[in-house]
């Protein structure tokens, strides 16, 4: 479906410095279920480093900050961050800060069929981020607007957040 | 071009689909029953190797280690080849193309493709999460993308790009609901659409609307192939594995590339078709994955039976009905039959021998075909699965 065997995916990564901390936002009000969810139904990853080699992208999640891996030798950019480079096999990676601030390509919203433990949420909107100077798009949840009011190329910035139990997580706020 | 032995299709036969009142196990009993009653000149001897196709026995039945389990459920000890397929909504069609490579091979002579879903579980929110887990689970899928959401993003893409409307959308579904109501196996056998009822039908994700998505369904189906030779033993239509194709090029949602242009598609398209030295314009008819009708429509045309962008008006003209260019989907498609995710390529498959060897009913009877093909996307559409199959008329 992506043109990988048509044209080169894969572009030298350029990329813009980091965006400054956006503005402090209302938090989303959080409604999760009371009770954790078992493990093997939780989508969400273990992020610390007893559980995975990606903790870094958390940490700096924490931070504000959206990152990923970039490969030493040959500069692929990948998402998701990786441990060892999907291009040249060597695992000599460094991460690196992705742009914040993108417009959608494509959007929809769940109003019935969400997954256990986002059953509450509904509706959502989840969306495809165009991102300047990288290879790839980002997808995730869009909030700041009701589904039925966004629209395509509608800018958008992504954000940290917490959920019930500390972990970290990413999704896109409206802008504007 | 060949790629081994001949490999022939001789017969098969799906359960009900539905929300059925039945295990994984009695599915996979009723299956190899039906096949049998279907096939009579097979025997549980004759049956040397066996491919199951189940997409997620573990999330929806807690059952691991289906392989040998549904080979006791339909009373067969396979000798030479035995293992399950996985391919989330391909995994049927896995199956076939396994044993299809297992006969051509010379590794077997005689091999059933059985495939087995229970989908319709206690708590649908469960299952709605085991849907999501067959997209990258962690980067993807803790954002809550399922498939309608991921389906409706290429129908907005379409939309904007092409210009294809809701009315188009809802074109396949009424054709395809109405080719269902010839099929007693059917989820929606009894059910009837038209495209002003689909139109007020709720919105899962905009988009699309409930008709535009296909359900969960519980169901089983099971076809038998054989090597060339060991054909005629077992029917006087058989039907010959005449090309195959597959492609896969992305995983997570972030690497897709365009969402309308299936390049994958027309990888394994273009494959299948070079391997049986055919062109989309020698095809009778089709059996498509519509797991959304923005699909069938979006199939259309990396299949190559339309332009980029004319998907939209190649239903709404008729094309893809009986009477048209190519049919699609004359068993009801997965909108109308349901998709139980292991079953649906092999009941695709039940249809394209049942349509051959002429018996299906009239309503839905191709006249005189002579060339089928197969297609499952599974996933976000990242992985095509595509099979041509060559009648004996
Ligand atoms: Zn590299």
């Amino acid at each position: 479906m992506a043109g990988s065997s048509e044209a080169p995916r894969r572009r030298a990564a350029v990329l813009a410095p980091p965006e400054p901390a956006p503005p402090k936002s209302e938090p989303e009000p959080v409604k999760k279920p009371a009770a954790p969810l078992p493990f093997l139904l939780d989508f969400f990853p273990l992020e610390d480093e007893k559980n995975t080699r990606l903790a870094a992208f958390f940490r700096n999640l924490k931070e504000g900050r959206l990152t990923t891996t970039k490969c030493r030798s040959d500069g692929t950019l990948a998402w998701p961050p990786r441990v060892v480079c999907p291009q040249c096999h060597q695992a000599d990676l460094d991460w690196v800060d992705l742009p914040m601030v993108g417009r959608i390509y494509a959007f929809s919203a769940v109003l019935m069929g969400a997954p256990l433990g986002m059953e509450s949420e509904v509706p959502f909107v989840v969306g495809l981020v165009d991102i300047p100077d990288v290879p790839f798009r980002l997808f995730g949840r869009i909030v700041g607007t009701p589904w039925e009011q966004c629209h395509v190329g509608q800018k958008v910035r992504a954000e940290p957040y917490e959920l019930p139990d500390g972990r970290v997580f990413y999704r896109f706020r409206t802008v504007g | 071009m060949s790629f081994g032995r001949g490999v022939a299709l001789v017969g098969g036969a799906t359960t009900k689909f539905g929300v059925r009142a039945a295990t994984w196990a009695e599915l996979a009993q009723e299956a190899g029953g039906a096949l049998f009653r279907a096939v009579p000149a097979l025997t549980r001897a004759d049956v040397d190797s066996l491919f199951v196709g189940a997409a997620e026995p573990e999330r929806f039945a807690f059952q691991s280690h289906v392989a040998p389990f549904a080979a006791e459920q339909m009373g067969l000890a396979p000798r030479r080849v035995i293992q399950r397929t996985e391919l989330a909504c391909a995994s049927g069609q896995s199956a076939i193309r396994s044993a299809y490579a297992a006969i051509a091979s010379g590794l077997s002579d005689v091999a059933v493709a059985v495939g087995v879903e229970k989908m319709n579980i206690p708590s649908m929110a469960e299952a709605n999460t085991s849907m999501g887990c067959v997209m990258d689970r962690a980067w993807d899928g803790a954002h809550g993308a399922t498939a309608p959401p991921f389906f409706a993003m290429v129908a907005q893409r379409h939309q904007l790009e092409y210009g294809t409307s809701d009315d188009a959308l809802a074109a396949v579904s009424e054709k395809n609901h109405r080719f269902a109501n010839s099929n007693p196996n059917a989820q929606f056998f009894d059910k009837t659409f038209d495209r002003a009822k689909l139109g007020r039908l709720p919105v899962v994700a905009p988009p699309l609307r409930l008709g535009d998505c296909s359900s969960m369904t519980d169901g089983a189906a099971a076809v038998v192939l054989v090597a060339d030779e060991l054909a005629t033993k077992y029917t006087k239509t058989p039907v010959r594995v005449a090309g195959t194709g597959q492609y896969a090029d992305f995983h997570n949602l972030a690497n897709a590339g365009s969402l309308t242009d299936w390049v994958g598609l027309r990888h394994a398209a273009g494959e299948a078709f070079r391997s049986a030295g055919i062109g989309p314009k020698d095809l009778d008819f089709a059996e498509m994955h519509d797991c959304f009708t923005i699909s069938e429509i979006v199939e259309y045309e990396a299949i190559g039976l339309c332009p980029p962008g004319a998907g939209g008006q190649y239903v709404l003209d008729g094309r893809s009905s009986l009477g048209g260019d190519v049919v699609v989907n004359t068993r009801g498609g997965l909108l109308g039959c349901g998709h139980p995710l292991g079953a649906t390529g092999i009941a695709q498959a039940v249809e394209v021998f049942d349509q051959f060897e002429g018996r299906v009913p009239a309503a839905r009877q191709v006249p005189d075909p002579h060339w089928a093909l197969v297609h499952n996307l599974s996933g976000s559409a990242n992985v095509h699965s595509v099979m041509i199959y060559e009648g004996a008329s």
